[in-house]
C-alpha cells in the first residue's frame, strides 16, 4: 500500500487512488458478514477485532504513525524514515555496513541494528493499542450512524466517524512519555547507525586518497571563518575610509593558526 | 443490519466511478502553476535570496511607506504566500502599495552543513535587512516572520531594534515547552549531537515528522473528502497546489537544525532568555517597537498557546494578539484566512506609518 508516507513526493493522483483503496476497504469490513450478527440491537462488537486488525496492518505497513517507523527496520529503509534516519537508507546498495567493517566496528553495528529491532518491536505494541481503542471508540459511538441507507453520504459519515475515532486514539498514545521516549530512541539509535556506517565509509576512502566528509567539513569551517573575516574587514574598511579605524579580526594566514573548531549543536 | 450495507452494489458502483473520475482530474490539474506575483532577485548570500516582487501598475508603492520584509520558514517553501492571485498575502500587500521582499533560503547542499543559526540570523537575514535599507534609505523597515521565520525575525528584531519598525508574526512560537506541543515532546529526548553528525536532513523526513502529528487526517481523510462531490475544478486547483507545496520541503543544514532542535524545543532558551546569537544574548524584553502576532486557534504545528505567549515575554507596550479560527496552513490558504489576515496586517501597520 503507498501513502505519501512510503512515498513522501508530490503524486496527488497516487496519494489520493491509495486513500481511495483504504476507504473501499474499509467499507468492506464495516458491512462484513460478521458484523452482520449484531443484528437489530445494533451491537457492533464482533465488527471490533477485524477492524482493529486491519487498522493495525495498515499502521505497520504505511509507517505512519511515526517517521522514525521506517528507520527502525534496517532491512527495508525507506524515504519515510526519520531524522537523521533516512539517509542510513541510502547505503543500502554500498558494499558498506556491518558486513564490510572490521571485526569490532561491525559488532558496533550489529548491536545497532539488533537494538532498532527490539525498539520497532516495542512500537508495534503502541500501534497495536491505538488499533484497539480507535475500534473500541468506533463501535461505541455507531450508535445512530450507522445501519441508515447504504447511500456514498452515509458511507462518508462512517468513515468520518471512523477518523474521529482513529485520531483520538492516536493522539492520547503518541503524547505519551514513554511513546514519546520510544521514538526518540529509535532516532537517536537510527542516528547512530547512520554516523557508524559513515566512520566506515570514511576508512573506506582514506585507503583510496579521497577527502572524507570531516576534512572536507574542516575545509568549509576554515572556508566559512575566512568570509567572515573577509566580510568584518570590508565593513571596516568602509567604516574607517581610510583605514584610520583597525579591523577587530587578524587577517588570514597570519600568527598562528587556529584550528578550525569542531561545530556544536 | 450491518453498519454498512454489503449488498450495496449501486454505492459501490458510484464510488468506482468517482474514484476514477477524481484520479482523471488530478492528472489533468498535476501541473497546475504555483506562485502569481512577479519578482526579482536582488541580493544573495549562500544559498539564501532575497527577492523584490515587483510593484503592480495599478498600486505603485507609496512614496513614504516602509519596505516590508518577509521572512519565511526555513522547514518549508514561502510561495505558499503567494499561491495563486486570489489567495496570496504578498499580493494583497502590493495591491496595497507596500514595497514587498521575501527571503527564500533555497536548499542547503552538503557545502551548507556547518552553516548555523548565526549565520542564517545575522548574515542572511541581516543582509537582508541591510540592502533593504541601502536600497530604499530610511533607518527601519517592518518585518512580518512567518512560523520559524518569526522566530528567526523576534531574535533579530531583539538584537538590531533599531532596524525594525514594526514586526509581524504569523504562527510563531515563543515558548517550545505548553503542554500540548506534541511535536516538542516527540523531539525533546533526540541526540541533537547525532543529529548534526549524521548530515543535512532531506525535506521528506521532516515532511514525514509533519504529517505524522495527525496521520489519518493529513495522508487518508483529505484525500477521501475529494469523494463528497463538491470539489469542482477550481477546488481541486486549489487542493493541488497545496499538494504541491506540501510535499516540496527543502533540506535542512545539518548543524542549524541540531541547534533550532536544542535552543528552541529542548531547552526553550528563547522564552527563558538564555538564547545566545552571534555571541549577544537574546532578550525579547528588548523589542520595543509596535508588534502584531497573529496565531491560530486550531493549529497542530504551532499550539495557541505557544504563540500567544509572547506577549508575557516582550517588552512592546502596542502589542495586539489574534487568534484567527483555523489550522496552521489555513493560515496561510484558507478562504477566510486569504481575507481576513492581509486585511489585518494592512490596516496595522497602515495605523502605525
Amino acid at each position: 500500500m503507498e501513502t505519501p508516507f512510503t512515498h513522501a513526493a508530490f503524486k496527488p493522483d497516487a496519494a489520493f487512488t491509495s486513500a481511495a483503496e483504504r476507504f473501499f476497504e474499509l467499507l468492506k469490513t464495516f458491512g462484513m458478514p460478521g458484523a452482520a450478527a449484531a443484528g437489530a440491537d445494533r451491537d457492533w462488537s464482533s465488527l471490533a477485532g477485524p477492524l482493529a486488525g486491519q487498522f493495525e496492518q495498515w499502521l505497520k505497513s504505511s509507517q505512519s504513525a511515526g517517521p522514525w517507523f521506517a528507520a527502525a527496520n534496517p532491512a527495508a529503509p525507506g524515504p519515510g524514515a526519520g531524522v537523521g534516519a533516512a539517509q542510513a537508507g541510502s547505503f543500502g546498495p554500498l558494499p558498506l555496513g556491518a558486513g564490510a567493517a572490521p571485526q569490532q566496528d561491525a559488532q558496533r553495528s550489529w548491536d545497532l541494528v539488533a537494538r532498532l529491532a527490539q525498539l520497532q518491536g516495542q512500537l508495534a505494541s503502541h500501534w497495536g493499542e491505538i488499533a484497539n481503542t480507535a475500534a473500541r471508540r468506533f463501535v461505541a459511538r455507531l450508535g445512530a450512524t450507522a445501519g441508515g441507507a447504504p447511500t456514498l453520504d452515509n458511507a462518508l459519515k462512517l468513515y468520518e466517524l471512523w477518523v474521529n475515532c482513529a485520531e483520538e486514539s492516536y493522539a492520547a498514545t503518541v503524547r505519551k512519555d514513554d511513546f514519546c521516549r520510544l521514538q526518540a530512541e529509535l532516532a537517536n539509535t537510527s542516528a547512530a547507525l547512520l554516523v557508524e556506517q559513515r566512520r566506515h565509509a570514511e576508512t573506506l576512502v582514506r585507503a583510496f586518497g579521497l577527502p572524507s566528509r570531516n576534512e572536507v567539513d574542516a575545509l568549509y569551517a576554515q572556508l566559512k571563518d575566512l568570509r567572515r573575516q573577509l566580510a568584518e574587514l570590508t565593513d571596516a574598511a568602509r567604516a574607517g575610509g581610510s583605514g584610520a579605524q583597525r579591523p577587530a579580526v587578524r587577517p588570514a594566514g597570519k600568527g598562528r593558526r587556529k584550528r578550525p573548531r569542531r561545530p556544536r549543536a | 443490519m450491518r453498519p454498512f450495507a454489503p449488498d450495496a452494489e449501486a454505492v459501490f458502483a458510484e464510488l468506482t466511478v468517482r474514484i476514477a473520475d477524481t484520479v482523471a482530474r488530478l492528472r489533468e490539474v498535476q501541473g497546475v502553476a504555483v506562485g502569481c506575483s512577479a519578482k526579482r532577485a536582488v541580493w544573495s548570500c549562500g544559498k539564501t535570496t532575497l527577492y523584490q516582487y515587483l510593484p503592480l501598475a495599478q498600486a505603485p508603492p507609496r512614496a513614504g511607506r516602509r519596505p516590508v520584509l518577509v521572512c519565511f520558514a526555513l522547514v518549508n517553501r514561502p510561495y505558499v504566500l503567494d499561491l495563486q492571485p486570489d489567495r496570496s498575502l504578498v499580493r494583497r500587500l502590493l495591491e496595497a502599495g507596500l514595497a514587498v521582499y521575501l527571503i527564500d533560503w533555497g536548499d542547503p547542499d552538503d557545502a551548507d552543513r556547518c552553516v548555523d543559526l548565526d549565520d542564517y540570523i545575522e548574515r542572511h537575514l541581516g543582509g537582508s535587512v541591510r540592502h533593504i535599507l541601502g536600497n530604499h534609505g530610511g533607518e527601519a523597515l517592518d518585518v512580518l516572520g512567518v512560523c520559524q521565520g518569526g522566530v528567526l525575525s523576534l531574535c533579530y528584531t531583539a538584537l538590531h531594534g533599531k532596524q525594525v519598525a514594526n514586526l509581524v508574526t504569523l504562527t510563531t512560537p515563543v515558548d517550545f515547552h505548553t503542554p500540548d506541543n506534541l511535536l516538542s515532546k516527540w523531539v525533546r529526548g533526540l541526540d541533537t549531537e547525532l543529529l548534526m553528525r549524521s548530515g543535512n536532513v532531506p525535506g521528506e523526513v521532516l515532511n514525514g515528522l509533519f504529517l505524522s502529528l495527525s496521520p489519518f487526517r493529513l495522508t487518508q481523510h483529505k484525500y477521501v473528502r475529494l469523494l463528497s462531490g463538491n470539489s469542482d475544478q477550481r477546488a481541486l486547483e486549489d487542493f493541488v497546489r497545496m499538494e504541491r507545496w506540501i510535499f516540496d520541503s527543502p533540506p535542512q543544514a545539518a548543524l542549524a537544525l541540531a541547534q533550532f532542535v536544542r535552543w528552541f524545543y529542548q531547552e526553550n532558551r528563547l522564552a527563558r532568555g538564555t538564547l545566545r546569537i552571534g555571541g549577544r544574548r537574546v532578550d525579547l524584553g528588548e523589542i520595543r517597537q509596535p508588534v502584531l502576532n497573529l496565531y491560530a486557534l486550531e493549529d497542530h504545528i504551532v499550539p495557541p498557546d505557544a504563540a500567544a505567549a509572547m506577549q508575557r515575554y516582550i517588552g512592546s507596550a502596542d502589542y495586539t494578539g489574534c487568534g484567527i479560527d483555523t489550522g496552521h496552513i489555513g493560515m496561510y490558504v484558507s478562504r477566510k484566512a486569504a481575507h481576513e489576515i492581509p486585511a489585518r496586517i494592512i490596516s496595522w501597520l497602515q495605523e502605525r506609518q
